[in-house]
């Protein structure tokens, strides 16, 4: 649609504030707002505006779908299978049924999430779906408590067929390991991305392989290369923990469903619940106030939700299901294992001539376990040659989770790179300043953030690779961040104003904790000259205009600039109206300080809600949508635009070793960053935060456990599932370039997942400065890091 | 979680008698702090029809700290432990493994009764999926025994034990009106099993009534360490707990225990031979560390705890002032 | 958080309870509340669902997540892990009651403040082990903080600015008590 727009050329100011700033053509659509300045010479954008529902958070009046609670809801537990593969030949709920309290049963018809068989043929047939791994849900019960309800599900039986299961990635990839599928699958995305290749050949557990980003002749790179490195990395499985499991409460009425989600998409909740009841999107209303994180794993309704709006249409009674900490780890998602061999070939001065990489990613029984796009197209090298395969295993299915792929690949590519630098003694920044040369934006913010982390760093004092001679090492390391910019298309924004003041701002995206509220308002601000406390913003809504999912570092970079656009066409409006009252022209007028007044004398003035009074203002109501990108998109998939410019982001490590115990301690972390423009610096620095203490989470600590006998996961809690506590994290130092790109009427990006995919790399790299062994594998703990420095 | 009948119990004898009445299809459990307790009935593993509730017993909760012997009130909290002052100076080993144990809020609960009556920790004990199936099977074995582990690869839980068992502790067990029976903690704790309802020496009908450890003689040495993976909050890879007794320089005698690493605390009594009458420097303790290890019998996934645990044998030993 | 020293529910109610629902007393944020309970009913289970004070959440119901924090008597408790039973004659102190007079507490200010939350689900329970802390010891240090949400998890990874706001507030409060 934007195609046909009328357009203008315009020259703008671009690059790095305080350091490469330059005047750029673009072509922009008309209309367009004109072009902020620098955040310096904003008021409320690029300001640290506390956020606006802290509040509500510090006071525990923030109402999360887990407080939900509604006149006569019911609660529902969910029946999970027992065992990892098996046909179910029947199920009886009678006795259930009749237990006191209980009010409805059903016995899921459909599994969301998993791959689906590309011909169903003998599946089709089965009364129930085929149980794949255990934990797999099959029935749910609402009750009038949750202990009747838990009481009732042991009361239904279920008979299984079991059939031959396999648990771990390498006995799946064996030619007589059981298959997990009877044939070819594909695999459907969420909101949040995910999904697999279509049409893929398939060979027992090995879907693939796929291909993307191979080019040249890899065997004439490697003919060409001076030094060779190579290793085989293996990542494990993640999982989300969100500290708000997932949940839903339904409540079905006459011919309406509302839904309270716990989610990252409200949109995505409303769209395959009506998919799934065949219902009109109109007649169902998902709203998420609060939701307890979710890092990738809380689209649509899923299998608990399913259930929920099931019971709740059976009961008659609002439903609330909320799953346990055991079924969050088993059922809703993880970021899949991998085993990458990566071999790369490079000039003696460092240029890379060949990139070669064969790799496995286990997301159980759902497909789409790549590991990223970095080998392919974070730095320039013309023979690449990529084969992933995707392996089936009888344990939950995967789901986006913060850079997915991107971590795993990461993890090894920029070991790989440290590698090579070793090899080929050259400094690791050094070697990066060669080959991280693509014409992008992220490659100029990293050029960048080298400088500026390894100043912070104190990157002189990096010695030789294990120079520490006791038992205890000390060593630092660096790698480099590498994110799409993603803008979400279908955005779109709706301002009013009130004759009394009042402003509202609209958009059907949610917070999930990123501050997408504040920054909204910031916008909105700025524009009409208020704070954004003025601003009254409402989110997480599916009746209100649509907006991006909370994930894929994509709301502030499709929100804002229709947010501006739509308070932009709001402040004209009202400059019309208004500019008689001054005497002036309305393209004279200026939005400042609460006020409205001439650009060049602040004395003929009138206050913001004076003038709407004396205007006779009301109501008004402005609506945008988030354009196209000024210089467009690489890659279009549906409503996912993707920028030719990505993000980037550079992140240095220190760790400290303990040899003898293999017990290592991350020190401290400096992460430089970009995001285009920071519309909330102190935001922006808590996303910054999280991304690098999940990263040493996954570095470090976390493993789902599953036995393999059984399928059963073994900690499916929070104290055996180890996650990165208020010992573990480390000294962290933020620091932001601000980076206008030219692209947007506010030129902000996003940051929740570069701020993630580096860390884990940058440890590992730091690991191996202490000494002098690289660690293929994580987590990081005292087994495989004893592992490590054991051997060759 | 199931409900049950709850009843408080104004004191040991009543306490006693309550609990003497268990059986099998009405199971009656006694609760301190409920910490373990809820767990396990959370999981399903434990299900009581009546829970006597000892905290009502107000006796039970004091510290008794003199010049012939320190007496532990079964409702003594950890919380209590590491924050007492005579506990600190004269029982360090045993303060210390109080502080280092689960979380703030948690050791405000639990009790050193609960403590010692724990059930394991074992991730395969813990879900309920595991009590009908072979222990034989249990292959995610990384925190399991690496000593004395053909019966049974689980630890006993309890990091006050490590302690306790190197000052040579008892547990104080009355049951009936007047009758008592004293039994040191070496012999108290059993390897855990899934066919018992309990790890320990305790009988229907006992009751857990405090924890004695003797005096403190002038010059002891001692220090306690729990290794983790993470120092927040963890389960340990081992703890080890050493007692000293010195004579000038020189160690006259020893008592070094290792915990999680054996079915129960396992006394390093080839590393107490090596101390003996040699001076307290790296080269006996690491004598001593590495002789402790010699007879180990690691399973497929926990070789690893093997050089760990030598290397905080040997820091322990250092460390003890 | 000042401690009631004569409960207001006296030393009586000793007894034999359950195992069906009956009536239980508990002095919660200054008050008397009542409500049906069961001898399994957790103290977060009662505050949630029998009286609606939903601020207190459930992480992992199991004392290893800390975001159930309250205070008994004073001192930080994991709520999931206490029975509601064993709750009388305490007095029980929620996030609901920590704020008084609707002047918040200092560390929520703080934690305002120093942004030192995202998704909020660990903030409660965040909040009243360092406003614990601080009220406790305002001298405190950074591995002071460290100790006392030891046993907290927060998923969004929010600790560094959780350790810069109970710092300030023990900082405010420090220059306020002199």
């Amino acid at each position: 649609m934007s195609g046909a727009e009328p357009f203008e050329q315009r020259t703008l100011s671009a690059g790095i504030v305080g350091d490469a700033f330059k005047q750029v053509t673009r072509k922009v659509p008309s209309g367009e707002p004109p072009p902020w300045p620098t955040n310096a010479e904003l008021n409320v954008v690029g300001k640290d505006v506390p956020r606006m529902d802290a509040l509500d958070k510090v006071t525990g009046r923030a109402r999360y779908t887990f407080d939900v609670q509604l006149p006569g809801m019911l609660y529902a537990r969910t029946l999970n299978s027992t065992v990892p593969h098996a046909r179910i030949k029947s199920i009886d709920t009678s006795r259930a049924e009749q237990y006191p309290g209980v009010r409805a049963v059903h016995v899921l018809e459909r599994l969301l999430m998993a791959a689906e068989l590309r011909d169903p043929g003998d599946e089709a047939k089965e009364p129930y779906p085929v149980v794949r791994f255990t934990g797999q849900p099959i029935a749910a019960v609402a009750a009038i408590s949750a202990r009747a309800a838990e009481a009732a599900l042991a009361l239904i039986k279920v008979d299984y067929e079991v059939l031959p299961h396999v648990s771990e990635l390498a006995d799946a990839m064996q030619s007589d390991a059981p298959p997990v599928f009877p044939g070819p699958t594909e695999q459907r995305a969420t909101a949040g991305g995910g999904g697999a290749a279509k049409g893929l050949p398939q060979k027992g557990n090995l879907r693939g392989p796929s291909t993307g980003g191979s080019r040249g002749e890899i065997a004439r790179g490697f003919k060409e290369a001076d030094v060779v490195v190579e290793g085989e990395y293996r990542t494990q499985v993640q999982t989300h923990t969100p500290l708000e499991p997932h949940g839903l409460v339904a409540d079905w009425r006459d011919d309406e469903l509302t839904l309270y989600a716990s989610t990252q998409h409200v949109m995505s909740v409303r769209d395959e619940a009506a998919e799934i009841f065949k219902l009109p999107k109109e007649k169902i209303h998902a709203i998420s106030d609060y939701t307890g994180g979710g890092f990738g794993a809380k689209y649509g309704v899923g299998n608990y939700g399913t259930l929920a709006i099931h019971l709740s249409r059976k009961a008659g009674a609002p439903v609330r299901l909320v799953l346990d900490r055991r079924e969050e780890h088993v059922s809703v998602g993880n970021r899949p294992a991998s085993l990458q061999r990566l071999k790369i070939g490079a000039k003696r001065d460092g240029s890379l001539t060949a990139i070669e990489l064969h790799s496995f990613g286990t997301g159980g029984v759902a497909a789409g376990a790549g590991v990223g796009m970095c080998h392919h197209s974070m730095y320039p090298c013309p023979n690449v040659s990529i084969e992933h395969y995707d392996v089936f295993t009888n344990a939950g299915p995967c789901a986006a989770f913060r850079g997915p792929g991107q971590t795993q690949g990461i993890f090894a590519f920029e070991q790989a790179i440290d590698a090579l630098a070793d090899r080929l003694g050259i400094d690791p920044i050094d070697m990066r300043n060669k080959i991280d040369t693509r014409d992008a934006d992220d490659v100029r913010a990293r050029a960048a953030e080298r400088r500026i982390g390894a100043e912070k760093m104190d990157w002189s004092r990096r010695r030789p690779p294990g120079s520490d001679a006791g038992p205890v090492k000390r060593g630092i390391g660096m790698a480099q961040s590498m994110w799409p910019y993603i803008v979400n298309s279908y955005t779109t924004c709706e301002i009013r104003v009130a004759g009394d003041g009042t402003v509202d701002a609209f958009c059907g995206t949610q917070d999930i904790g990123t501050g997408t509220r504040t920054v909204f308002a910031q916008v909105v601000a700025e524009e009409l000259g208020l704070e954004a406390e003025d601003i009254r913003v409402h989110v997480g809504d599916s009746r209100f205009p649509p907006g991006p999912p909370s994930g894929g570092s994509r709301v502030t970079s499709s929100l804002t600039p229709a947010a501006r656009n739509a308070a932009h066409a709001m402040a004209r409006d009202i400059a019309e109206r208004v500019a008689p009252l001054l005497n002036a022209k309305a393209e004279d007028l200026v939005f400042r300080n609460g006020h409205i007044q001439l650009r060049d004398d602040s004395k003929t003035s009138l206050g913001f809600f004076e003038s709407l009074r004396r205007a006779g203002v009301e109501r008004l109501t402005h609506r945008a949508d988030r354009r196209d990108d000024y210089e467009g998109y690489a890659r279009k998939a549906g409503e996912l635009h993707i920028s030719p410019h990505a993000i980037g982001g550079v992140q240095f490590a220190e760790v400290c070793v303990d040899t003898q115990t293999g017990a290592v301690k991350v020190e401290r972390v400096v992460a430089v960053h970009d995001c285009g423009r920071p519309i909330n610096p102190k935001l922006v620095e808590s996303q910054i935060l999280g991304g690098v203490v999940q990263g040493v989470s996954y570095a470090l600590y976390e493993d789902r456990r599953l036995d393999a006998a059984t399928g059963v996961q073994l900690n499916a809690n929070i104290d055996q599932y180890k996650i990165v506590g208020s010992r573990e994290t480390p000294r962290i130092d933020v620091h932001l370039i601000e980076l206008l790109g030219g692209q947007s009427s506010t030129d902000a990006r996003g940051v929740a997942e570069p701020a993630n995919v580096a860390t884990a790399a940058a440890i590992a790299n730091a690991f191996f400065n202490a000494t002098g062994k690289r660690i293929y594998t994580l987590p990081m703990t005292p087994a495989n890091v004893l592992a490590a420095l054991r051997s060759e | 979680m199931r409900t049950f009948e709850w009843v408080d119990a104004k004191s040991v004898d009543e306490a006693a008698a309550l609990l003497a009445t268990t059986s099998a299809s009405r199971p009656v459990i006694a609760k301190a702090g409920g910490m373990d307790l809820l767990d396990l009935m959370k999981e399903g593993i434990v299900q009581p029809a009546r829970v006597v509730n000892l905290k009502s017993i107000r006796s039970l909760g004091d510290v008794r700290l003199d010049k012939s012997s320190m007496q532990l009130g079964a409702l003594v909290t950890l919380a209590q432990i590491e924050k007492h002052a005579g506990i600190q100076s004269h029982y360090r080993a045993l303060a210390e493994a109080a502080a280092h144990a689960a979380t703030p809020q948690v050791r405000n609960a639990a009790t050193i009764g609960g403590n010692l009556l724990q059930r394991p920790r074992c991730w395969y004990f813990r879900n309920e999926h595991f009590h009908s199936i072979a222990e034989a099977d249990r292959s995610e074995n990384q925190y399991h025994a690496i000593f004395d582990n053909q019966q049974t690869v689980m630890v006993h839980a309890s990091t006050l034990a490590t302690p306790l068992i190197a000052y040579d502790a008892s547990v104080h067990l009355p049951h009936g009106k007047g009758s008592a029976r004293a039994v040191a903690l070496k012999d108290f704790l059993l390897p855990p099993s899934m066919q018992r309802d309990r790890d320990t020496a305790i009988e229907d009908g006992e009751i857990l009534m405090h924890v004695s450890v003797p005096p403190i003689q002038p010059n002891t040495r001692c220090a306690y360490h729990k290794q983790t993976e993470r120092d927040s909050y963890d389960w340990p890879i081992c703890d080890v707990a050493v007692v000293l007794q010195m004579d000038g320089d020189i160690v006259a005698s020893a008592k070094i225990v290792l915990g999680w690493v054996a079915p129960t605390p396992r006394r390093a009594v080839e590393s107490e031979n090596v101390l003996a009458g040699r001076r307290l420097d790296e080269h006996s303790a690491v004598e001593a560390a590495t002789a402790a290890v010699r007879g180990a019998t690691p399973l497929a996934k926990n070789a690893y705890k093997v050089p760990i645990l030598e290397t905080v044998i040997k820091r322990t030993i250092l460390a003890a002032r | 958080m000042s401690v009631a020293t004569h409960h207001p529910l006296g030393g009586e109610g000793l007894g034999t309870f359950g195992p069906e629902p009956q009536p239980l007393s508990l002095l919660i944020n200054g008050e008397v509340r009542t409500a049906l309970a069961d001898p399994a009913t957790t103290l977060v289970e009662f505050l949630r669902d029998a009286l609606g004070l939903t601020g207190t959440k459930i992480g992992c119901d199991r004392g290893a997540c800390s975001a159930c924090t309250v205070w008994l008597d004073g001192e930080v408790a994991a709520s999931c892990m206490t029975l509601a039973f064993d709750a009388r004659e305490r007095s029980i102190t929620t996030i609901e009651g920590l704020s008084r007079d609707g002047e918040l507490h200092p560390v929520q200010r703080a934690f305002i403040e120093h942004d030192a939350l995202q998704c909020g689900f660990c903030t409660p329970g965040m909040v009243m082990s360092c406003a614990h802390l601080v009220n406790k010891n305002p001298e405190c240090s950074l591995d002071d903080v460290k100790t006392a949400i030891s046993g907290h998890l927060c998923r969004c990874g929010t600790y560094p600015n959780i350790f810069k706001a109970t710092l300030a507030a023990a900082a405010a409060s420090k220059g306020k008590a002199k």
